[in-house]
């Protein structure tokens, strides 16, 4: 038990905004009122609802294999020695599992949801996921690049693609579905992408970008999955992808999506001389259309290493880059390319990146469907949000950065032209309330009676950087975790999954077709419920 | 420079038309291979099996993985890291010295004729053996074969994965990377990880005889290790765990019989393309399993006064 007084309470999912109440705990859970028990004086304190990631890689075999491939980030990354409580581990730009855990419940976030997920590797990422502390999880498992579920599309076979899909997200013990590069990784099986949405693709002749992301938004709706479709678009970072990102948008009229990292997406001009931001035509049109969520794939400039299951466009960064590149395609299902990079401010094209991810959070104007996110590793490490949100909050401070970019850049951005700043409590609706209700967790991102009880608490500071970088209390199910930077008690967090139902005969049809592409037995290919660290089932809607 | 294409297995038995063994021996050290994943399978994309891919093998010696070949390419020895080299020059239409070539055991006509070969490949991959990344030239060699690979796919799809083996060595390897960061080398004697290769891997500290004890499992390195390593692990007091005798329990103090992992005990194994795949016991075993002796070694430990090197230094200051 666990009451916590005096604090500014920021609880927008509830309506409250800067209140000062009493926050009370029982059995890891908000509750109304308690008798007795410790009580945290939490005066002159700011109390939200612990953090929520919507987009994040933390597990599994592409931020394994990232791991591998940088030594040289890793042996800079900040060390974490073990102790008879705590275990050893790395953070830098691809923390180890542990130490992953640690920085993320140290910054007071206690839900991340892992953004790709190959269902053939899915045991590999359960068992990075079982050995990440702390933090509840849960994962999305990738299906846009799914030969078996292409081939049902070509077919015209809408139904039974649903029962395979069921069948698929409950094998890999997922939470959603994500879509990558819709058509695009299977075209770079054979050394190609997909960059036009109604062009079908290698070897199919109905199967098109547009056609993938329609039926499987449908599915998934169908399905009634608690988070919609995830979508990654086609053409990342690619000069003039703006116009693909909003042709997704129109393909997927009427139904419900979540758009991956959109900064990425929201490029306009011909090529990388003439890039230029086009966040506000993105926008524009996101605002109007209620049926999406996203989230901003901020960058920040500096070291990192960019992990994604679009391999293609990988392959496009190395040869720009000339530096390392790593690529793992995964039979049947997807791929994954990784480029270590560096953002430069003096970098034309890096610092209209930069404006473009802020320019998406201020000029999208729902709190409630645009959320902090930097895609990390991919735009920059999540333990570097609180920069982003000084950079939302402070919008004298938002001009100096603005001003130091390159004269080119600047004429090519909007940012400068913008006056909106964040407020505490909409800094709680991007980072928490808001990425929890997209997810479908109504547990999480308030600090209602019933819900559970994850709890940040932050020193008033006029920097918010300093703020939220150091929270002086992070409570999770109702246990004190992190005091003043220090990791106090090491508990493991839940997974959440969901298991849709599916025609119980669909593993007729599956296993033969399987069994003649694969090479792994069928019965090996599900992720057996056992593997998984307290999972807990969330219901369809 | 640098960096590693590849792809799962099932990706090469779907799409490969175009196979490359360099430094290995698969016939006889992973006979399987053939059978299941690279030449004989019919794949999605190569309906007619065999017949529709073409197979190099790239050795110093005749081996009995010869006959599974199309073109057998023999080098001489140590000169890998040359042909590597020629071949992404000739790769990228550079000029070459025929003379210098022809040290390699091979001529230009032939390498081209290679390179040729992968360009018109519509998926290729290169399967290197312990014969390349152990020999002359070492990670300069596996630099090379993966740098080529990369740049292969500049003209076409190109893949390259080492023939790993010795059970399993990559699963040692993944768990590694996921908890401290490194695949191999780690030294945690600081509280944290840290990687050296040549400082910390395991031959180089045994044979220089920095270790002090030893626990060894799923390994033989008493079969293996050069012979100041195998004199040091009779030295120290070496702990191994095994389901049989070996050249490692002999030499060492105590041998603990464990359970056959995939035969009578559970687990994961990883194979070489980084797929986990689970093992289930068919048998029952009377030994404990290799987890469960760790584990009780582990508690054993956990029971005795606190050590971290924290502790250490503040008992030291006090």
């Amino acid at each position: 038990m666990l009451r916590i007084t005096g604090g500014k309470v920021y609880d927008p999912a509830n309506g409250i905004d800067g209140v000062v109440k009493d926050v009370c705990i029982s059995d890891g859970r908000i509750v109304s009122q308690v008798e007795g028990g410790r009580s945290i004086d939490a005066t002159g304190l700011v109390v939200f609802p612990g953090g929520v990631d919507v987009h994040t890689h933390v597990a599994g075999a592409a931020l394994n294999f990232a791991r591998g491939l940088t030594p040289e980030h890793m042996r800079r990354g900040l060390p974490f020695v073990h102790t008879p409580e705590f275990r050893a581990g790395l953070g830098g730009i691809t923390p180890t599992t542990f130490a992953t855990g640690y920085l993320y419940a140290g910054m007071g976030w206690t839900t991340v949801n892992e953004a790709a997920m190959p269902v053939l590797s899915a045991r590999h990422t359960h068992e990075e996921l079982h050995d990440t502390p702390i933090v509840d999880k849960s994962t999305l498992v990738l299906m846009a690049n799914n030969e078996i579920v292409l081939d049902l599309l070509e077919a015209g076979e809408l139904e039974r693609a649903r029962h395979v899909v069921a069948w698929l997200i409950g094998a890999a013990k997922a939470y959603g579905v994500k879509a990558v590069n819709p058509g695009g990784v299977v075209n770079w099986k054979y050394g190609h992408d997909a960059k036009k949405l109604f062009e079908s693709i290698d070897g199919y002749s109905k199967v098109t970008p547009a056609r993938i992301i329609s039926d499987l938004a449908t599915i998934i709706d169908d399905l009634g999955l608690p988070h919609p479709l995830h979508i990654h678009c086609n053409n990342l970072g690619a000069p003039g992808n703006f116009t693909t990102t909003i042709e997704t948008m129109k393909v997927l009229e009427g139904r419900r999506a979540h758009l991956a990292h959109l900064q990425f997406h929201s490029y306009g001009g011909d090529d990388w001389g003439s890039m230029r931001s086009e966040a506000a035509t993105v926008a524009e049109y996101f605002n109007t259309h209620t049926n999406f969520t996203t989230d901003a794939g901020a960058i920040l400039f500096g070291n990192t290493v960019t992990i994604t299951a679009d391999g293609p466009w990988q392959h496009v960064l190395y040869q720009l880059t000339g530096h390392k590149w790593g690529n793992l395609d995964v039979e049947n299902e997807t791929g994954c390319g990784i480029v270590p990079y560096v953002y430069k401010e003096h970098k034309l094209v890096n610092a209209i990146q930069w404006a473009v991810g802020l320019e998406l959070l201020l000029l999208i104007t729902d709190p409630w469907r645009i959320f902090l996110t930097t895609d990390h590793p991919n735009g920059a490490c999540f333990w570097r949000y609180p920069e982003l949100i000084r950079l939302l909050m402070d919008v004298e401070y938002r001009r100096e950065c603005v001003n130091r970019l390159p004269e080119e850049a600047q004429k090519r951005i909007v940012l400068a032209d913008l006056d909106r700043k964040y407020t505490l409590s909409d800094i709680a609706i991007i980072t928490s309330a808001g990425p929890a209700r997209a997810l479908g967790l109504t547990q999480k991102g308030h600090l209602g009676v019933g819900a559970d009880a994850d709890v940040a608490l932050y020193h008033a500071n006029p920097d918010p950087s300093l703020m939220f970088e150091y929270p002086r209390y992070v409570i999770k199910s109702g246990e004190v975790v992190v005091e003043d930077g220090e990791i106090r008690s090491v508990s493991n967090g839940r997974q959440f999954l969901v298991q849709p139902p599916f025609d119980e005969h669909i593993t007729e049809y599956l296993r033969p077709v399987f069994q003649k592409v694969y090479t792994m037995s069928f019965d090996n290919y599900p992720v057996e419920m056992e593997r998984i660290r307290r999972p807990e089932v969330i219901g369809t809607v | 420079m640098g960096g590693k294409i590849t792809c799962t297995l099932g990706e090469v038995k779907n799409r490969a038309d175009f196979i490359i063994y360099w430094g290995g021996n698969p016939a006889e050290c992973h006979p399987r291979h053939f059978t299941k994943y690279t030449l004989t399978q019919k794949g999605r994309f190569v309906p007619e099996g065999r017949k529709g891919r073409f197979m190099v093998l790239v050795d110093i010696r005749e081996t009995p993985s010869v006959k599974a070949a199309d073109l057998f390419l023999q080098i001489r020895p140590g000169k890998d890291f040359e042909v590597l080299t020629t071949l992404r020059a000739l790769v990228k239409n550079q000029r070459v010295n025929a003379e210098s070539v022809a040290e390699t055991g091979l001529s230009v006509d032939q390498l081209q004729d290679l390179v040729n070969r992968m360009k018109r490949a519509k998926f290729g991959v290169i399967f290197f053996g312990m014969g390349l990344s152990m020999t002359r030239g070492k990670h300069m060699n596996s630099a090379g074969v993966l740098s080529l690979a990369a740049e292969l796919n500049a003209f076409t799809k190109f893949v390259c994965m080492p023939m790993r083996g010795h059970g399993n060595v990559t699963g040692s390897d993944m768990v590694l990377r996921w908890s401290t960061g490194y695949p191999f080398g780690v030294s945690l004697s600081r509280g944290y990880p840290r990687f050296n290769p040549g400082e910390f891997s395991t031959v180089d500290l045994i044979v220089r005889g920095d270790n002090d004890a030893a626990l060894i499992l799923g390994a033989d390195p008493g079969a293996t290790m050069p012979q100041p390593g195998i004199d040091h692990l009779a030295r120290i007091p070496t702990i191994v765990l095994d389901p049989k005798v070996t050249h490692t329990s002999r030499l060492s103090r105590v041998h603990i019989t464990t359970a056959v992992t995939g035969i009578s005990a559970p687990g994961t194994a990883y194979r070489m393309d980084e797929i986990p795949l689970p093992l289930r016991p068919a048998l029952k075993s009377p030994y404990p399993t290799d987890e469960e002796v760790v584990r009780r070694i582990r508690e054993a430990v956990a029971a005795k006064p606190a050590w971290s090197p924290e502790t250490h230094v503040r008992a030291a200051i006090a």
